[in-house]
């Protein structure tokens, strides 16, 4: 092609020139989309065609060109020079830019996920997609197709606390409701490996009652997990789902977990000997699912439910009686288990070590000092937010032809003629 | 007709004789114009000249002040009101000499201090009635409350004037001349008084309404202190600056004032304070937790209502799968 300037080359300057604002980017954007085939069949691309590129400044651009080069089957090598090469570009890409081609984006960062969970190294990829999730978000209220991949990515690498920084924003907006799902079911792993079993219920919840035709692999893990983690945080079980569940999931999902549903029935019994024959019966099939690390802590957490019984009928106990009651094997672990409860903040009680007596107080919370103002302060803070977004949603159905439609149908019953109607009698779409 | 007055007499006024005035102003207003009918037919003052019916913020009322005068301090307590004579320009005589009998027999240290009306300055006739009651008193005072609501005046809208022989054109005249003056009481009449200026009305009786103009008052007393400890902080700040040249009097006035916060200060106080706080605290929690519920009650009828599939049997069972 001597003599006249490759179209590979005509993308380069043309992203060169048009980065700069952003009426320029959309021109830009209109150009790539068109060159896309082009780009593709080029084989003059190369990995050093990049270099002519700076990628914080002409951002869209080397997404595109990025995505082509790395869309391919690879081989290991190279598989994690195109890692590094991804994870730099997310460092420093340019987050309005990206917006403008987010689809590619968010194909390109899965694609670096799966290489490197190919390579066996998950933890390259938590810091890079952790920016990456940042950096596509419209806004912290809105879901991402990033968010479960960087969840699972945290999950494989085991730094929960990383995956956790995610879950602290409230999320009220969904455009896939598999992400949503994904998202909330990793989450719950997530705050059940930082042992955070309120946060962990919640999400779990979510996918559980979420709405659904039929039942989903995803909605049947997460309702093992889900009667699991009620075990060990509250203590207690019940047969029915919660009624806001879907039809399907209320039908259909007991029915897959009944060696989960057996654990609950006999947890709520209270005999720490009858659960753990329950548990070694099934043991294969927790095996199976995963599950047996959260079984062992639900039955030991039958022990401390057992405990907290005793504080709400005794008022003084002898550490020995406790180990009776809740069959333990002698004194010694029963202090050791009050110990841990009293550090927790599970119950509230006097160890007086010389006779062995264990004394059971009150809630010593006064709700007279300073931090629980603040504390006070931020929960009717968010209790505010919550109560301007469901007015916005309030609104915004309210503007909804499909209720106002069927609003309409029902007043034409009732109305005479005699006031002036301000709903439309009958609203014809 | 605003020079300042020159008799070295400082005037004190009490607040029962502001809303006195106010009291009567307002009645004679609202019988004249009583909401529901049109403009009834009374026996009103009518200003000089006004001739036909007057709107009804020119409704000028007549009284008198009494109170007691020791040496140079002239102290105003409480006031009663006049017939005025139209026709005559004056005041029914009469009437006044009945009136002042029987406040004589309640107050037996109280004299005729001089009389009061309302409008916004003081007009040409006014000098009439002020000369016949000079037989009564030799240096009658004249309080005129000005009835107009002005949000923006930060004063009280009542001025004292006095009477003083002034050469005008080779005349002397008598003139009316304003006199300062300083709102004094007592503990008892500070009481009944707040409790009469804070009178709601009585059809917006219901407790929500009375609540929520209690707490608007609050508010915008806490906002007017707000914004004038801001005044006064950005003012020190702009001194610290160097901006402004150091005043060591107000230096020294506001530090004195910061000597005297906070008025208590022991554990048990805080402990209280704390407490009281928290349960407030808590019963906004409440409230909003309430607030929020309904808000979600509605979007979830609207909801149904909306996107519900209707079952065969009639009702609608669970909306959207």
């Amino acid at each position: 092609m001597i003599g006249g300037t490759s179209p590979m080359e005509t993308v380069i300057t043309s992203i060169q020139a048009l980065s700069a604002s952003s009426g320029d980017l959309s021109a830009l954007h209109r150009i790539l989309k068109g060159a896309e085939e082009t780009i593709r069949t080029d084989s003059d691309l190369q990995l050093s065609t990049l270099d002519q590129l700076d990628p914080s400044k002409h951002s869209l651009g080397y997404l595109y060109l990025l995505d082509v080069l790395t869309c391919g089957p690879v081989s290991k090598e190279k598989a994690s020079d195109s890692v590094l090469l991804i994870s730099r570009f997310i460092a420093s890409c340019d987050a309005e830019q990206i917006r403008l081609g987010s689809d590619k984006f968010v194909s390109l960062c899965k694609r670096f996920k799966d290489r490197v969970l190919e390579l066996n190294d998950p933890l390259r990829g938590v810091a890079p997609l952790l920016t990456a999730v940042r950096k596509v978000q419209v806004s912290t209220k809105r879901l991402t197709a990033l968010h479960p991949d960087c969840l699972q990515l945290c999950l494989q690498s085991k730094c929960y606390k990383a995956g956790f920084s995610i879950l602290s924003d409230d999320i009220l907006e969904v455009d896939q409701p598999r992400d949503f799902y994904l998202y909330c079911y990793y989450g719950g792993m997530i705050c059940i490996g930082q042992k955070k079993f309120q946060k962990a219920l919640e999400l779990l919840y979510n996918v559980v009652t979420a709405p659904m035709h039929t039942v989903n692999a995803i909605a049947l893990e997460a309702y093992k997990k889900y009667i699991l983690v009620t075990l060990i945080h509250s203590g207690q079980f019940s047969i029915s789902l919660p009624k806001c569940a879907s039809t399907s999931a209320q039908r259909n999902l007991k029915t897959w977990c009944t060696p989960y549903t057996e654990v609950g029935n006999c947890y709520n019994e209270g005999k720490i000997s009858e659960l753990e024959a329950v548990v070694v019966a099934h043991s294969s099939d927790f095996e199976k699912d995963n599950n047996l690390g959260l079984v062992k802590q639900a039955v030991s957490s039958l022990y401390k439910r057992n405990i907290l019984r005793l504080t709400q009928k005794y008022l003084t106990l002898s550490l020995q009686d406790i180990a009776n009651m809740v069959q333990l094997a002698n004194a010694k672990e029963a202090e050791m288990h009050v110990l841990q409860m009293i550090q927790d903040g599970q119950i509230h009680a006097l160890i007086n070590q010389k006779d062995g007596m264990v004394r059971f107080l009150e809630d010593p919370e006064q709700y007279k000092t300073s931090e629980m103002i603040e504390v006070m302060d931020s929960v009717i803070q968010r209790t505010i937010r919550l109560s301007k977004n469901l007015i916005a949603m309030d609104e915004s159905l309210s503007c909804d032809p499909l209720y106002l439609g069927k609003v309409g149908r029902e007043r034409q019953r009732y109305d005479f003629g005699e006031d002036f109607d301000t709903v439309p009698q009958k609203f014809s779409m | 007709m605003a020079p300042s007055s020159s008799s070295g007499l400082t005037f004190k006024l009490h607040p029962l004789v502001m809303l006195n005035i106010s009291d009567h102003f307002t009645r004679v207003k609202t019988q004249l114009n009583p909401p529901s009918s049109s403009c009834a037919t009374r026996n009103i003052p009518t200003t000089v000249g006004a001739g036909a019916a007057t709107s009804p913020q020119n409704v000028r009322v007549y009284g008198c002040v009494i109170g007691a005068q020791r040496g140079r301090t002239v102290e105003i307590f409480n006031s009663f009101e006049l017939v005025f004579d139209p026709s005559s320009d004056s005041l029914d005589r009469s009437f006044l000499e009945k009136k002042q009998e029987l406040y004589q027999k309640v107050f037996p240290g109280f004299y005729i201090l001089g009389w009061y009306s309302t409008g916004r300055d003081a007009i040409e006739s006014d000098m009439h009635i002020h000369k016949a009651l000079m037989d009564i008193n030799e240096s009658p005072v004249y309080v005129l409350l000005n009835p107009a609501i002005n949000h923006a005046q930060k004063d009280l809208p009542v001025t004292i004037y006095e009477s003083e022989f002034h050469v005008i054109d080779g005349i002397a005249q008598p003139i009316f001349v304003n006199a300062s003056y300083t709102i004094e009481t007592v503990e008892a009449e500070r009481i009944s008084v707040d409790h009469v200026a804070h009178l709601k009305p009585s059809d917006g009786g219901s407790a929500a309404t009375q609540l929520a103009a209690h707490l608007t008052g609050i508010h915008s007393a806490i906002k007017m202190l707000n914004s004038r400890i801001r005044v006064l902080f950005q003012y020190l700040v702009a001194m610290q600056r160097g901006d402004i040249p150091c005043d060591n009097s107000l230096l020294r006035q506001a530090a004195s004032l910061l000597r005297s916060l906070p008025a208590a200060h022991s554990e048990k106080f805080d402990d209280n304070f704390l407490m009281e706080y928290n349960d407030k605290l808590l019963m906004s929690y409440l409230a909003m937790i309430t607030n929020c519920t309904s808000n979600m009650n509605e979007v979830v009828d609207k909801f149904k209502t909306a996107y519900a599939k209707k079952s065969r049997t009639g009702g609608s069972r669970i909306p959207f799968m």
